[in-house]
């Protein structure tokens, strides 16, 4: 019975486009609630990015010997990158924000799989009379709204502590930029969420991909300082080109990418392209999994 | 308890893959980023004692780093897994339960750690080494000191379940910054370095080993070096006791409270 109900669902009845939205939204709901009742998780995720770009401030005023000769240095590298600029406080807190945007995006997605696999509520979601796609929608947009409440504090207070000033670029542009970058997000995070499914093993692949993310991403310097291979690597990931985009919006400076309607081009693209073959991947793979050891195992 | 650990890894081969490439990507980052800042023109050997600074402070991350992760964390695992509470009832000495869970990922940090020391000296074309036997020792002793705050740390899992995974990644970034694990202490802004970097024993963990290497005197004690060494082995013997006592009193709490199943 239960194998046939798996196979033909229930009747021919199909949900409507409003029980769709609902699914998304009880799911959506359903992760704030339960997030809500970990106060101190969403206050250190909003801090972490500070740490982050006060990391390689230190490093740098160490390398250069003192504040200024940092910001010189860093002018002469990254002009010679192709983006001179001396703001280099402000380069370093918009990186380690986007990137925090990039990684709470796929952790949420990764854990949010996995602890469903470790508490074996993985299946019977899989045996519920709801779409995939609503379900994964209402966590990523949960993802989202976390993750850019996160961005926004640590771009807030991070200013504050590092004396910069992020409003004196073009903010609108940089939050188009950013809206129009997460499609892309989307899209990524359906890819590592059929890598956890995979893998199983979350918390190495996550760790991996907290160092791995902004290493492609530049979020400490422009890519183009990677030799040729690495940085079409590394240019062809979506978000790097989310943070050149804001980068070059918030700090006056040229895009890696070429002129302003080229990135809009490409951004439209990987707006398009990436949740597309995202979630193909994901249905990919847990056809896979269904199809050998099954959804349950972990 | 180690050979289920070493047992439960070996079923999960990619794990171990993605923190060695880990490493090297921090490494990378970290390498590039200092590149980003050095004045043009500057060859990689002007680099090695700075780059020493930060490959040996990246080490003592590394150990801690896995430390807190480790322990806390496998915790938390066996909570959301519902093995916690029958793990209690089970026959097992505490003790051993929370130091098992680290034979495993230490051996593997070492391997790593050596990998990692060994790029960056490719990289920048020989870093200083100096007074290996007494680094080592240095090494040893802070790492005695870390399991402590991983002891803790467990406890604390135990009390903030989800909240925990934050907290140590919190708690990473934390003393990557305040206890210098990637740049001189001098860096840091004097009240930073006198209140805070001054007042952790990781600190001086951190400053003891990499100065050794290094062969320089220390930072944070430069005048007296026997008292920074006597401040590190206080902290590797009384840390692991103190903290195994804290995750008592947390593990007391939740069993008093009947919250140690839940998660």
């Amino acid at each position: 019975m239960a194998a046939e109900t798996v196979a033909k669902g229930f009747g021919l009845g199909r949900p409507g486009l409003r029980a769709s939205l609902d699914v998304a939204w009880t799911v959506f709901v359903a992760r704030l609630r339960i997030i809500t009742r970990y106060k101190g998780a969403i206050l250190l995720e909003s801090f972490l990015p500070i740490f982050f770009a006060a990391m390689p401030i230190l490093l740098g005023i160490a390398v250069a010997g003192s504040e200024e000769n940092a910001a010189n240095n860093f002018f002469q590298n990254t002009q010679a990158a192709g983006q001179g600029t001396s703001e280099y406080r402000l380069y370093m807190l918009l990186g380690s924000s986007t990137f925090m945007v990039v990684s709470l995006m796929l952790w949420l997605i990764g854990y949010w799989i996995r602890r469903e696999q470790e508490t074996g509520t993985l299946e019977s979601l899989y045996l519920a009379p709801a779409k995939r796609l609503h379900v994964l929608v209402g966590v990523t947009s949960y993802s989202l709204v976390r993750s850019l409440a996160a961005f926004v504090v640590a771009m807030f207070v991070g200013s504050l502590l590092f004396g910069v000033n992020p409003l004196s670029g073009n903010l609108l542009a940089a939050i188009g930029y950013l809206m129009l970058g997460v499609p892309a997000l989307w899209g990524l995070s359906f890819f590592f969420g059929a890598l956890i499914l995979r893998v199983k093993e979350a918390n190495s692949v996550i760790q991996l991909i907290q160092w791995v993310v902004p290493f492609f991403m530049g979020v400490y310097f422009p890519v183009t300082m990677f030799p040729p291979l690495v940085r079409i690597t590394a240019m062809a990931f979506p978000p790097t080109l989310m943070n050149d985009a804001m980068r070059s919006a918030l700090l006056n400076i040229t895009s890696l990418y070429g002129p302003g309607y080229i990135v809009l081009g490409l951004m439209f693209m990987a707006a398009w392209i990436t949740p597309l073959l995202g979630y193909e991947f994901f249905g990919m793979m847990e056809r896979r999994i269904k199809r050998n050891e099954g959804v349950g195992q972990y | 308890m180690s050979k289920k650990v070493i047992v439960e890894y070996s079923r999960y081969p990619v794990a171990f893959i993605a923190l060695f490439v880990q490493v090297f990507v921090i490494i990378l980052l970290f390498m590039m980023s200092s590149f980003a800042f050095s004045d043009p023109g500057t060859s990689g050997q002007q680099l090695s004692v700075f780059a020493g600074m930060m490959t040996y402070g990246f080490v003592t991350s590394m150990f801690l780093g896995f430390t807190l992760w480790e322990i806390g964390f496998s915790l938390r695992e066996e909570q959301v897994r519902g093995t916690l509470e029958s793990l209690y009832l089970s026959p097992t000495n505490k003790f051993s339960n929370l130091t098992s869970r680290t034979f495993a990922i230490l051996l593997w940090t070492t391997v790593m750690c050596a990998a990692a020391v060994g790029l960056v000296n490719g990289l920048v074309g020989g870093l200083p080494v100096q007074n290996v036997l007494f680094g080592l020792f240095v090494l040893l002793l802070s790492i005695s000191g870390f399991l402590g705050l991983g002891f803790l740390f467990a406890g604390v899992t135990i009390k903030l379940k989800e909240t925990a995974q934050l907290l140590v990644n919190g708690l990473q970034f934390f003393f990557f910054i305040f206890s210098a694990q990637f740049f001189p202490f001098s860096v840091l802004p004097e009240p930073v370095r006198d209140y805070v970097s001054r007042w952790l024993p990781v600190s001086y963990a951190v400053d003891l080993f990499r100065t050794t290497l290094l062969g320089i005197p220390p930072e944070l004690m430069p005048t007296n070096p026997t008292g920074e060494f006597l401040i590190v082995l206080a902290f590797a013997i009384l840390s692991p006791i103190l903290g195994y006592i804290g995750y008592l009193a947390f593990e007391r709490q939740a069993r008093r409270a009947g919250t140690l199943g839940e998660y």
